[in-house]
């Protein structure tokens, strides 16, 4: 049972890195990118283990659905799971890179419900939407900038860091907004303009090629291995070159620029901004990220196994309307989904060392 | 033994951030003396430490957890569940008050022994065990009550406890908060637990290998934080005099904030119940306070955060410069003359 | 390895070195700020009631007013009433309330305020039983308390100030349904969320007036929505493809009825209808799509008008029990039935007159 230091630079420690470094390297030659190339189609299904069973999941679910309620499989509310699973998908993907790279962010839904309303505030203002998105999305990148320069910069813990902010952008938000929808704005804001059909594909269509780009980036950019590099053993990197701090700098200003994106995309579906929007979208963020294999300690994890973590997650309340079971044991399911996944992959991971 | 230049001026580091936090609460104590109405009062002075009596206990119990390197998110859903769980034993279960309270306790230490069971059996991260533990915890609370559920009627004699004055100005729950602050100072800066508990924050290798059983402290740590969370929860419903699902919401990043204001290193190692009790306070007083001098309760959240920011970035800027300052002197010290 | 086994626990091995003087000074230092703390409160002055108006002739009221919390638009257009009235007065206002979702957030500031010493409390009530610790303690230190919008519980208060019944508004609700439904069919409820009291007082007299009523009208699902418009929209979708027969959906939180509407609009099925309590500047485009046939609600600022004026007379002595009409400013004379000064019945807004509300 070991428990990664997060700080490598503390100085009584220096022994401890080199150790550090030994069971590191064992785990980066295991779970690199470049790993399961070498290995046969049966040893990579172990190894990506936590990935297929999440999918198995997600499949069992989805069969007890036909069976019960095949109503769920109507165009109409596949089309509302996709919508819903969006925002939640790119701010999962921004938070695995997060992770990854052995940080947390929990500012996010704070970040996600300032670039909304900062949205709906200029094309209210009468800017094209497509600019004022740009924008929300550059208010994200500031947003993880500033994370990212106290944490990267200061050397700050993640965790305490993005509390803090979290608390702060909320709270002046609501004392600015007051819980005040962003109303009356024009027509060609909902869908960008293109009506709810062109509206809808259009959304989909970035979120697949935004996913799809973001999963081949961390796989064959070497920015991506960095991120993996930094999250895996940051003295290691730094020694192998890399430069930790701007690599976790700017995690964070990609990171916020994905929650600049989920939120733009999120708020063309509607007619208005809620400035609540985006509660808990942290939370179900990082929940996927876990159950789709992404480890907590750093390091590990194939972002394509976020997909089928959000679905599961996000499946979860409609799946109970339609079984008609009472909502109330939504978070419990939830959490219950959680521990079973961590456990599951803790269980994996402690026969393997023993 | 010549000393260590670094020890010595990290030494001076620490100190000089506690003081810097007690600096904070004497500043916050002057400026609201000064706008706050009725602040400056021996009535103010307990209300300040009644209110802050739940997260209070939360955040002290967090500071061990928090010195072995973990964390615990899921005390403030545990609140809420054993709140719940307390008024089902008294109203439908018709147990006496104290035998709910010792049942609630007990059902506190299991939740926590839980989590001790997924974070030293299985070896999982305890930021993910209790992110499991703090939605399941919630979600037991409200599907037991169906959300909708909500004890109360409690009778005057437990209600005593959280909105009483012992001697007229006491207040009740004040024993009971003393108490809890008194044996986890014992805990963590007198015994041999404590200082266990920080040999494993620094490094659960080496403390294993220096012989210390590093799955049963964490056990205890976990499983004392699940019990103290009961407490909290028995504290609350005394307080507001109801006990519903929704209880505690949010207490545990409070506990958190509180913890870390007071010094403790989220990564484990360094930390003392006297900061975090600072720490409590600090926050306490800037809410009430603002409150006090007629501010929104939405300042006193981006104020805290932003402390809560300043306090961290200024400890971190001393030790950059306290370890320059040390890096200076050794190359002088070793400097040819 | 034995041997060292014992080393750490006996102290022999030092496991923290710079941390064991770092503590003794830092105790040094906590213990001389703590002992300069309890110093500085001893020697405080006791709670000073009337702070407020030292070296003032004519007693200016202070009142403190809290809506059910900060992040809800509701809340306003009370607040917008609620200055309009202090200002006629002259009444300083203090207008706070949680931002946490913690219940009993509402009783620290009620608490605080009690140390404060203000003249008169008007809470709008998030948890009956909760609160009413709180109002009860302020009333013994003698300062007035009234409740607006929902209720505590009444030894706890002086007077609420009613716009409308959990009565009235179940009711409502349940006819403008049926009217929608045209007397029987299935409907589905989006609430906030399953914990809210006021709501789930509203549940029970739509069940009641239901069950009374409308027999042949029947509840087909009830899911929460945590007060977001989004999550609302996304359960409206779901209710909506799991139940086909349901025609209606009442939105009882004020985002759930633009979040059900614009679930009902993008799902193309002209019939179904949406109802709801929510506000009207929300909901002006569904009205007018002849989505939504009816919102109800009152006027707000009115509410928040009254409830300000009510406080202060209540605090003056001018509004003592056993009144049976108030005068409360431009609003004339109201009645006051029991221990509750009556705003009107609920309101409801339609095509034919929401375009004349701007809140």
């Amino acid at each position: 049972m070991t428990k990664e230091n997060r700080n490598p630079k503390q100085k009584p420690q220096a022994e401890k890195s080199s150790s550090n470094l030994e069971l590191r390297h064992s785990s980066v030659i295991r779970h690199s990118p470049a790993g399961p190339k070498l290995l046969s189609k049966g040893r990579s299904f172990v190894i990506y283990f936590r990935e297929w069973s999440v999918a198995f999941a997600l499949f069992a679910l989805l069969l007890v659905l036909a069976v019960v309620a095949p109503g769920f499989f109507q165009k109409s509310q596949l089309l509302s799971i996709c919508s819903t699973a969006v925002p939640v998908l790119l701010v999962a993907c921004g938070i695995s890179l997060v992770i990854i790279s052995r940080q947390i962010d929990i500012s996010a839904g704070s970040q996600f419900a300032v670039c909304s309303v900062l949205l709906g505030l200029l094309v209210q203002a009468h800017w094209p939407t497509l600019l004022a998105g740009l924008m929300a999305i550059l208010a994200g990148a500031c947003c993880g900038a500033f994370n990212g320069a106290l944490i990267a910069g200061l050397r700050l813990p993640s965790i305490v860091v993005t509390l803090a902010t979290m608390a702060t952008w909320r709270e002046g938000l609501r004392w600015w907004r007051q819980g005040e929808f962003v109303r009356d704005l024009p027509e060609s804001f909902q869908w960008f303009g293109l009506g709810q059909a062109g509206g809808q594909a259009a959304v989909l269509v970035t979120t697949v090629v935004l996913f799809v780009l973001v999963v081949f980036g961390m796989k064959h950019f070497s920015a991506g291995r960095f991120v993996y590099a930094v999250g895996s053993d940051a003295e290691a990197a730094r020694l192998a070159g890399i430069r930790p701090a701007r690599v976790t700098f700017w995690v964070f200003v990609v990171a916020g620029a994905l929650t600049g994106v989920a939120a733009l995309l999120n708020a063309v579906r509607f007619a208005d901004v809620d400035p609540k929007t985006g509660t808990g979208i942290e939370l179900q963020a990082i929940a996927s990220a876990v159950v789709g294999g992404v480890a907590i300690s750093g390091g590990r994890g194939k972002l394509w196994g976020v997909l089928p973590g959000v679905l599961l997650l996000v499946c979860i309340a409609p799946a109970l309307v339609f079984l008609k079971l009472p909502p109330q044991w939504e978070k419990a399911l939830q959490g219950c989904i959680i521990l079973l996944a961590v456990a599951a992959d803790g269980w994996r991971s402690a026969r393997e060392k023993g | 033994m010549s000393t260590n230049p670094t020890a010595a001026s990290t030494s001076r580091a620490i100190l000089r951030f506690e003081t810097l936090l007690a600096l904070v609460l004497l500043l916050e104590i002057l400026i609201f003396s000064k706008t706050g109405v009725n602040f400056a009062s021996r009535e103010n002075l307990f209300e300040v430490l009644r209110l802050s009596t739940e997260i209070g206990v939360l955040a002290l119990v967090m500071t061990p957890i928090i010195l072995t390197g973990g964390i615990d998110l899921s005390v403030g859903s545990m609140l809420g569940l054993c709140a719940v769980l307390f008024g089902k034993m008294w109203r439908d279960g018709g147990l006496p008050i104290p035998l709910a309270l010792a049942g609630t306790v007990a059902v506190g230490a299991a939740g926590g022994g839980l989590n001790a069971l997924l974070i030293t059996r299985l070896g999982l991260p305890p930021l993910i065990v209790t992110l499991g533990s703090f939605s399941l915890f919630r979600g037991l609370a409200e599907g037991i009550t169906r959300g909708v559920d909500n004890f109360t009627n409690f009778p005057k004699s437990y209600l005593f406890f959280g909105q009483g004055y012992l001697f007229g100005f006491i207040p009740a729950q004040l024993p009971a908060f003393a108490l809890v602050a008194v044996g986890v100072w014992l805990l963590v800066h007198r015994t041999i637990f404590g200082r266990s508990f920080r040999a494993i924050g620094f490094s659960p290798e080496g403390a294993s290998y220096a012989g210390i059983p590093v799955a049963k402290r964490l056990a205890l740590v976990y499983v004392i934080a699940g019990a103290i969370a009961a407490l909290a929860a028995l504290i609350y419903v005394a307080r507001v005099g109801q006990a519903k699902a929704d209880a505690g919401t949010g207490y545990e990043l409070l506990a958190i904030t509180a913890v870390v204001l007071g010094g403790a290193s989220i990564f484990g190692g360094t930390g003392t119940v006297h900061g975090t009790l600072l720490g409590v306070l600090v926050v306490a007083v800037l809410k009430i306070g603002l409150t006090l001098s007629d501010q929104p309760s939405e300042l006193a959240g981006i104020l805290t955060g932003g402390l809560l920011l300043a306090v961290l970035a200024s400890e971190a800027l001393l030790k950059k410069l306290s370890a320059r300052r040390a890096r200076a002197s050794q190359a002088s010290v070793s400097a040819p003359t | 390895m034995r041997h060292r086994i014992c080393a750490a626990e006996c102290g022999l091995v030092d496991v923290q070195p710079f941390d064991a003087r770092a503590s003794k000074g830092c105790r040094a230092a906590f213990g001389w700020f703590s002992i300069l703390l309890l110093v500085s409160a001893a020697g405080c002055t006791k709670l000073d009631k009337n702070a407020d108006t030292k070296g003032s002739e004519t007693k200016q009221i202070t009142m403190a007013m809290m809506p059910k919390s900060k992040g809800n638009a509701y809340f306003i257009s009370c607040r917008k009433g609620a200055e309009e009235a202090a200002k006629e007065l002259g009444t300083k206002l203090i207008w706070d309330g949680p931002t946490d979702p913690d219940p009993a957030r509402q009783n620290e500031i009620v608490e605080t305020w009690i140390t404060r010493g203000v003249d008169v409390i008007a809470v709008a009530v998030e948890n009956r039983e909760g609160i009413s610790t709180a109002l009860r303690k302020a009333r013994e230190k003698g300062i007035k308390v009234i409740t607006w919008d929902s209720d505590a519980q009444p030894d706890a208060r002086d007077f609420l100030i009613n716009q409308a019944t959990p009565e009235g508004i179940g009711f409502t609700l349940m006819d403008e349904a049926a009217r929608a439904l045209g007397g029987k069919g299935q409907f589905a409820i989006i609430t906030a969320s399953l914990t809210a009291a006021n709501m789930n007082e509203w549940q029970k007299f739509i069940e009641q007036r239901r069950s009374e009523k409308y027999p042949e009208i029947k509840m087909a699902a009830l899911r929460p929505c945590d007060d977001l418009k989004d999550k609302a929209f996304a359960e409206a979708t779901a209710i909506l493809n799991a139940n086909p027969e349901v025609k209606l959906l009442m939105a009882i939180c004020s985002p759930a009825v633009p979040g059900a509407s614009e679930a009902v609009k993008q799902s193309g099925r002209k019939d179904v209808k949406v109802v709801g309590l929510g506000l009207p500047n929300d909901n002006k485009r569904y009205v007018r799509d002849e989505i939504t046939p009816s919102v109800i609600l009152w006027n707000t600022e009115n509410l928040g008008y009254l409830s300000v004026h009510a406080a202060v007379a209540v605090a003056r002595g001018e509004l003592k029990p056993g009144a049976m009409r108030f005068k409360a400013g431009r609003l004339g004379e109201l009645e006051v039935k029991g221990d509750n000064v009556l705003l009107g019945k609920p309101f409801v807004f339609n095509k034919e007159n929401i375009e004349q509300f701007n809140f």
